[in-house]
């Protein structure tokens, strides 16, 4: 029997799915999850662990601070920079700078601040260089869809949905991508676009995938991107990026390495690509 | 007579010993024999011996940059993560969930 859960966490809808009869304390140890991890890794909260990280440019960081962003970091090297924790001053600029859901219609811009790198993360220690903030959004909620298929799965086979990132333990998951259903036996999948989370400020249409080479909201052909990967966070990565990367350059790095991606252009076009075709 | 004979004999012994002695010195067994031939397998000696060095020198070498290499390589490969092989199929099914943008 599929037991399903619904809540609001990390500014998003969450939904929780288990192949279980009984599997309501696993339900509740992962919806906890989401709220403990949302404590912990969220930009909107001043008594955070990032919040105080990004104020003070250095703390001692629990374990899964220091995960994500260790996370983050790797994401970047690997990316070669498409996906970049040190956008937050960007998003701030652009206007992201409050809960999506307090986010007034309308308002100032100010410019792009320059791309900032400096990020450390030594033994026990996170350090910022000066000036420098982290946000971890679309990562921190990959990672705790993660964390909380792990506790959910101990009630039986599961999925885990956090606004489009989605971690599975066990069984065979039917998932709806635009058109098309996929059968997901494993491993995780994210969708990254700019149909929502967006606003207007001074006239112009802004949105939250911030391309870290100009600090400005990415200007691509793509409007949806979903990539099927390895786990959530994987996924999550790889759909930013391949979402700066445009259409085109985006399909062929899909298909060089056979990673299932789902492509939708602003002009409504539906690509497949990564061995979906 | 008896005088006679003697002297003849002292010549004769003395005569050999001569030509003995000439032979021996015409020899000059002091110095030593200059063959071409062994002259030349004395350079060839050389000269195989300082190649076979300067080959040993150059395997060392390969073998050192090999190492290295290898090295790195398995070091590389120990820490790039092991992207687990995400199992995904199109189906003609209802999802039971959907993806949207996050």
């Amino acid at each position: 029997m599929i037991n399903r859960r619904m809540f609001h966490a990390m500014g998003t809808e969450i939904e929780l799915l288990v192949d279980a009869d009984h599997a309501e304390r696993s339900l509740d140890a992962a919806e906890l999850e989401f709220h403990r991890l949302e404590a912990l890794l969220s930009r909107f909260r001043d008594d955070s662990e990032l919040s105080r990280l990004n104020r003070d440019g250095s703390i001692e960081p629990g374990r899964d601070l220091a995960r994500v962003v260790e996370l983050a970091l790797e994401a970047r090297d690997r990316t070669s920079g498409r996906f970049d924790p040190t956008v937050h001053n960007a998003l701030v600029a652009a206007g992201y700078d409050r809960s999506f859901e307090q986010l007034p219609a309308e308002g100032e811009t100010t410019p792009p601040p320059p791309a900032a790198r400096g990020v450390w993360l030594r033994p026990g220690r996170i350090e910022l260089e000066p000036g420098v903030q982290i946000d971890l959004g679309g990562i921190g909620k990959g990672y705790a869809a993660e964390r909380a298929a792990e506790l959910l799965a101990l009630a039986g086979p599961c999925l885990v949905n956090a606004g489009g990132d989605i971690a599975i333990r066990g069984g065979s998951w039917p998932v709806g991508v635009e058109h098309i259903t996929l059968q997901l036996d494993s491993g995780g999948l994210a969708t990254s676009g700019r149909d929502r989370r967006r606003w207007q400020r001074g006239g112009r249409e802004l949105h939250h995938l911030i391309d870290p080479a100009t600090g400005e909201p990415s200007e691509t052909d793509l409007l949806r991107v979903t990539v099927v990967a390895g786990d959530a966070v994987d996924a999550e990565v790889a759909a930013k990026s391949l979402f700066l990367a445009g259409s085109k350059r985006a399909a062929a790095e899909a298909n060089a390495a056979g990673m299932p991606a789902v492509l939708v252009t602003e002009d409504g076009r539906t690509l497949l690509a990564g061995g979906l075709a | 007579m008896t005088n006679h004979a003697g002297r003849l004999y002292a010549l004769a012994i003395g005569l050999v010993v001569f030509f003995l002695a000439w032979a021996v010195v015409a020899a000059r067994p002091w110095v030593a024999t200059a063959d071409p031939r062994q002259k030349a397998l004395v350079v060839r000696q050389v000269q195989l011996q300082r190649e076979a060095k300067l080959v040993s020198q150059i395997v060392a070498q390969r073998a050192q940059l090999a190492r290295v290499t290898r090295n790195r390589q398995l070091a590389s490969a120990a820490a790039a993560p092991v992207a687990p092989v995400a199992a995904v199929r199109v189906v003609n099914l209802p999802p039971l969930t959907i993806t949207r943008t996050s």
